[in-house]
Order: C-alpha cells, then sequence, then structure tokens
C-alpha cells in the first residue's frame, strides 16, 4: 500500500506526462485498473464548424500556431504537440496524461500562525469580508492601493484554509513577486508544509498544502485547490495570456473561489466580479497619506536627443537634482535600446548609475543596491514597475506617452513613490510629447481614490 | 501572431517587397537571438572524410538549440537552419545520406534530427546507412568512441561510385560518427566522401 500512498502523494491535484511518471510501469498501470488514475489523451482535436481544433490537454491551449504537427516515428501517423507549455515536457497527440481519481489525501489541520502585526482598521475590514467571501466560497476582489500592505490581509483567509485541512495557492505572474512572498509566508506559518513553484524550481514536497505558483507552474494542477489567490492579478502576462487564466481555473476545484488581489484592476476583471463576486477597496496606504500624483512634463525629441548623445534640458535637471539632493530614483523607459544607449550618458553625471531589465540576472543586487545608497539611480523598464520599495525613492518617466504605460503601470510606477514613513511624498513626473488618455485616465483614477473616504 | 521559434517574443515582420516576390524569406528567429550563434564555416579533412564543413560554432547559445531541439523534441526548431542548409546543399548533384538514428532510439524521440533538419530545408536525401547499434556517442568517453567497431551497414548497393556522398550531421565533435559512416560508404564503393554539420566545438569558452 506504500506506493499507493506515494503515486497519491505525487499525483493528487496534478496532471502529469505518464512517461515521466517516477513510479514503476506496473504499478501504474495497476493504479490504472483499479481506477485511482484516469488516462487522457494529451492533445486532442475538437471539431469546428471551418474544420478542426486542436486543443492541449495541459496548458489548454487552442490557439492553432503553437501547434507543430509532423510525421511521428512513435505512433506513425500525423501527430501533433504544443509549444505552448513545451518546457514542462512535450505534450503530444500519442502522449498520456494522467490524473488522481482515487482518494484525495488529508491535511493537517492544526497551523500556527505567527504573525502579530497590526491592521488599520481599513486591513481589519477588507481581510474580514475576504474571509467571509472565503468561507461562503464567492470570488473576491481586493483593490488595494499600491503600498497598502495587500499581503497581510491574506494571511487570515489563508489560516482558515489551512485549518480546514484544505488546500491553498497563492499565485502571481512573475517569479519575483513569488519570492518575495516565500519568506514572508514561511514565517507566518512555520508549521505549514509551503512549497515554491517556478520555472527551474524543482519540486521537493509533492504533499505541500499551501503553494506559491507563478500562474505558468498551475498548467501542471488538476482540481487541486480549495481556492486560489491570485495576486498582482493585472500583470503581463496574465492578463494577456488566455491560457493562463484557464490555468487557474483549471486548477481549483469545481465552484472553489478564485480571489484576485491588486492595485489596478483591469476593467475585464472588475466587471467580472461585480457579476460573480464581492469586492473590497482599500483606497488608502497604511501610513494613511495619499497616493503621489503624477506631474507632465514636456519633453520633445527625446529619442533624437538621446541618439544624438544628449540627455534632455528637463531630464537633466531632474536628475542633477536628485544627485544633488541624494534622492534615490528610478527612470523608466519604454524600449531596452533607447535605455542603453542613455545609459552610459547618465553615467558621465555618475559612473555608478546603471540599468535594469527583464534579462538581467543581477536585477535584484541593483535594486538591493539603490536600497543600500551605494548607487544613486536606476535607468530601468516597466521589469521594477511593482513590488519593489525604495524608501524616498523619486520617479521619472520618460516617454509616458509610448502605449507600454498604461493606466495600470502608470499607476504601479507612481505607487513606487513615498511608501514607507517617514518620506510619504516624493516626486512623480512623467516626460512626454503628447498626453494620452492613459495618462489622463491613472491622473484622475489616483485623485479619485485620495478623495475616499478613510476609516479612523 | 507568431513569435520567435526561440524566444517567444513577437517577430516584428514588416512584409517586404523582397519576400513578396519570393528573393528573401522571413526567419522564423528574431535578429538578436540569430546574432547569438556564431558563424564559422570552418573546413577540414580527416582520415576518412574528404571535407568536413561545420557551419556554426558549438556555443551555449547552440547547446540550448540542441537541447530544445533534441532532448525537448521540439521538431519546430529545424526551421532555424533550413535556409542556411539550403544554401549549402543546394544545386549540387552530389548524393546527400543523413547520419542515420537506431530505429529504437527514433521512435523515442519520435524523429530523426537530421532528417528533420533536410526537410525542413527542403533537400532531398538518401537513407543509404543503416544504423547497428543503440548506443549513443555523447554517453561515451573519448576512449571508447575511438575502441568501438562498426557502427554502420549500407542498406543498399551503393548507385554510383563516380558521384560524390555528402553525410549531413547535427554536430562533429570528435569525428567518430563522421568517420565511421565515411568507410562504411567507401568500404563499399565509393570513392569521395564530404560531410556538412550544423555545429563543431571551437574549443574557446
Amino acid at each position: 500500500m506504500a506506493v499507493y500512498e506515494e503515486i497519491q502523494q505525487f499525483l493528487a491535484g496534478r496532471i502529469w506526462l505518464r512517461h515521466v511518471m517516477p513510479f514503476p510501469t506496473e504499478k501504474i498501470d495497476e493504479a490504472i485498473d483499479q481506477g485511482w488514475i484516469q488516462t487522457m489523451k494529451g492533445v486532442i482535436e475538437k471539431p469546428t464548424w471551418h474544420g478542426k481544433q486542436y486543443q492541449c490537454n495541459r496548458c489548454l491551449n487552442e490557439n492553432p500556431s503553437p501547434f507543430t504537427i509532423f510525421q511521428c516515428a512513435q505512433c506513425e501517423t500525423t501527430c501533433a504537440y504544443c509549444r505552448n507549455c513545451l518546457k514542462m515536457g512535450r505534450v503530444s497527440s500519442c502522449s498520456e496524461l494522467l490524473v488522481w481519481t482515487g482518494q484525495a489525501p488529508a491535511y493537517p489541520t492544526d497551523h500556527r500562525m505567527n504573525w502579530q502585526g497590526n491592521l488599520t482598521p481599513s486591513q481589519e475590514k477588507a481581510t474580514n469580508e475576504l474571509l467571509d467571501s472565503t468561507k461562503q466560497g464567492i470570488s473576491h476582489l481586493l483593490y488595494a492601493v499600491c503600498g497598502s500592505g495587500k499581503t497581510e490581509m491574506l494571511f487570515q483567509p489563508i489560516h482558515y484554509l489551512l485549518n480546514e485541512g484544505k488546500r491553498v495557492c497563492l499565485a502571481a505572474p512573475r517569479v519575483d513577486v513569488i519570492l518575495e512572498l516565500l519568506p514572508r509566508l514561511q514565517a507566518a506559518f512555520p508549521d505549514t508544509v509551503i512549497e515554491a513553484l517556478y520555472g527551474g524550481a524543482e519540486v521537493e514536497r509533492f504533499d505541500a498544502q499551501l503553494i506559491l505558483a507563478t500562474t505558468h507552474q498551475l498548467y501542471r494542477f488538476h482540481e487541486a485547490f480549495d481556492a486560489i489567490f491570485v495576486d498582482e492579478a493585472d500583470a503581463f502576462p496574465y492578463t494577456a495570456d488566455e491560457t493562463l487564466q484557464r490555468a487557474v481555473k483549471k486548477a481549483v476545484k469545481p465552484s472553489a473561489p478564485i480571489h484576485f488581489v491588486t492595485a489596478t484592476p483591469s476593467a475585464q476583471l472588475l466587471a467580472m466580479n461585480k457579476k460573480q463576486g464581492n469586492i473590497s477597496i482599500l483606497a488608502r496606504r497604511y501610513h494613511g497619506k495619499p497616493l503621489p500624483e503624477p506631474r507632465n512634463e514636456t519633453l520633445w525629441n527625446y529619442e533624437k536627443q538621446l541618439k544624438k548623445k544628449r540627455i534632455p534640458k528637463k531630464l537633466l535637471q531632474w536628475t542633477k537634482e536628485r544627485l544633488e539632493n541624494q534622492q534615490p530614483f528610478l527612470i523608466f523607459f519604454h524600449q531596452i535600446e533607447l535605455m542603453e544607449i542613455a545609459e552610459p550618458l547618465f553615467q558621465q553625471l555618475d559612473e555608478r548609475i546603471c540599468a535594469v531589465h527583464a534579462e538581467h540576472a543581477d536585477r535584484k543586487e541593483r535594486v538591493q543596491m539603490l536600497r543600500k545608497k551605494e548607487i544613486p539611480g536606476l535607468l530601468t523598464t516597466t521589469i521594477l514597475e511593482r513590488g519593489i520599495t525604495i524608501p524616498n525613492v523619486q520617479v521619472a518617466v520618460v516617454g509616458a506617452e509610448q502605449t507600454i504605460f498604461n493606466k495600470g503601470a502608470l499607476i504601479q510606477i507612481g505607487g513606487r513613490v513615498g511608501r514607507s514613513v517617514p518620506h510619504t511624498a516624493g516626486d512623480f513626473v512623467l516626460f512626454h510629447q503628447g498626453i494620452t488618455n492613459a495618462m489622463d485616465e491613472a491622473k484622475r483614477e489616483i485623485r479619485k481614490l485620495n478623495k475616499q473616504e478613510i476609516l479612523q | 501572431m507568431n513569435g520567435c521559434l526561440l524566444c517567444e517574443k513577437p517577430l516584428d515582420d514588416q512584409p517586404t517587397w523582397q519576400q513578396f516576390l519570393g528573393i528573401s524569406k522571413s526567419s522564423p528567429v528574431c535578429p538578436p537571438c540569430l546574432a547569438l550563434f556564431e558563424r564559422i564555416d570552418s573546413t577540414v579533412e580527416d582520415e576518412w572524410v574528404d571535407s568536413i564543413h561545420s557551419l556554426y560554432a558549438y556555443n551555449e547559445q547552440a547547446r540550448e538549440f540542441l537541447h530544445q531541439f533534441k532532448f525537448l523534441q521540439d521538431i519546430a526548431l529545424a526551421q532555424v537552419f533550413a535556409s542556411d542548409l539550403r544554401n549549402v546543399l543546394k544545386n549540387s548533384k552530389k548524393i546527400i545520406v543523413p547520419i542515420p538514428m537506431h530505429p529504437a532510439n527514433k521512435a523515442k524521440r519520435t524523429f530523426a534530427q537530421v532528417d528533420a533538419l533536410l526537410d525542413a530545408a527542403g533537400i532531398p536525401y538518401e537513407q543509404l546507412l543503416h544504423k547497428t547499434t543503440e548506443s549513443v556517442m555523447g554517453e561515451k568517453t573519448r576512449a571508447e568512441r575511438l575502441a568501438m567497431t562498426e557502427l554502420f551497414e549500407v542498406k543498399a548497393d551503393i548507385p554510383s561510385n563516380e558521384a560524390i556522398y555528402v553525410l549531413v550531421d547535427d554536430i562533429y565533435t570528435t569525428g567518430t560518427t563522421l568517420r565511421h559512416a565515411a568507410r562504411t560508404l567507401k568500404q563499399a564503393g565509393a570513392v569521395r566522401v564530404e560531410a556538412v554539420t550544423l555545429f563543431r566545438p571551437t574549443g574557446k569558452k
């Protein structure tokens, strides 16, 4: 029976390729015969009005372009495989996926919560509302501004679920967010088996009750969780990739709630939650001070000037002021190429200024250096738009009219400013060549939130 | 909407007149990914192989490419070098002979990588060789490779010993595979045997 338990622990809630199962073939065959494991085809063909359409049963991708069709030497027919989730092991028409249909494993119900932080009255209200929705099994949108202490508001609902013996997932689109959350949750729930899953991480505890995962990793789950909290639900690539949204739905048990946590909900997310869920709005930061409003400044032909090896005058002046006042700063660019042209120009002002983007492996260290004031400022792409806190940071956006700086991105970027006491305000300047709707909407949204009444 | 085959970023494919007229083809890979491959075009001779032409250095990018192509079984990547191989192998009267895989290994991988490369390039080839052993070069030490007995046998009669034969393989490391294949062909009557491989280690790190 030991093997039964091992397979149960491994496979419960997961969807796994048969040929990479770490168990002897006979044992898998036996489990299938006993009805503990159900098999399904990796890629299926679905008839449509214009012919047929492939669907990957792991990542639920239906878009035809990632499917590659070839003459397979194994099944000796025309075979299709899915490139959307290829990195997790190839799923093709002739591969089999396994899901656990036997008894669900039992999880412990005595979890210690080691967290004595104080919640403000408005945080308290929001966390209670989230807890109520969780108990009722209703999806909840926690719409809380940047710097309002979102993670702390999740602790009580998660603790409740764990003590019910339920399996919980905290998902986020970006690995940086997961890595930042892991130590905080480990500290809050010291006795709970917690596992963090992201690209390149090996699974160590298949029996983890609380799973932190990038939304990509949810491709590997099948009706596993009694609740999922999606943090930063508006971040790239979650909103842009429909298969990730399907993956979240596939990873929860039928009718289990999916909660969203974000500072900048998309119109779609707001509409969805209005229809079938509850919402809590938290308009004030934990320190009670208003969000910094953006300030628009024209900066004509910045691209041309930078290419001529000249920093535009207003930007130069802004940077010099930051250097003189010794205020750490972030300058956002819309494009890596332009940022790399600008990097040596800024280094003439101070040689420690450097650039970060998604492919820099040491971006964490550079942000850390900025925090420690070892470097005066960073040039960055939107990669640093969320999740980071640097005391007294001042922010400029170069080319705020570019489409990449949509309303959500601008609000997130502004959310870096004035996060911590005593520096609860700061400069948030948008250098532009023409004001866009997104810039207006971001400003309007920030003003609206600042006007909301706060609980005392 | 199609992305780059290697980094999945969307390709900036503005249609051009050259593409429309069929003079140039759009690449399935984005320029930054393509630039990471180092073109070397090295040509060497060997005891049994009259000329071995390797197109690219076996660098980090090449290693990742082969990993995704062969071990993640991403046959779509055969397209990446289709035009390079076509340029090297097209219009010749030479007989193209892919280095074969053992049928059992081919079934496991679900495709034979060299055949897939040539199919993508649209180059006709003749499978004259048959692999006799299931063992794979990559898992052997140099001494083991050198001590190997015959790896291949010819499947059919060699059509015309006047013709030039070109062996095609993905990578040229110690040369054991190519040497064995060339020897088998020559012993069956071939006079001149050349080889083309995609990658070759250059020794520098």
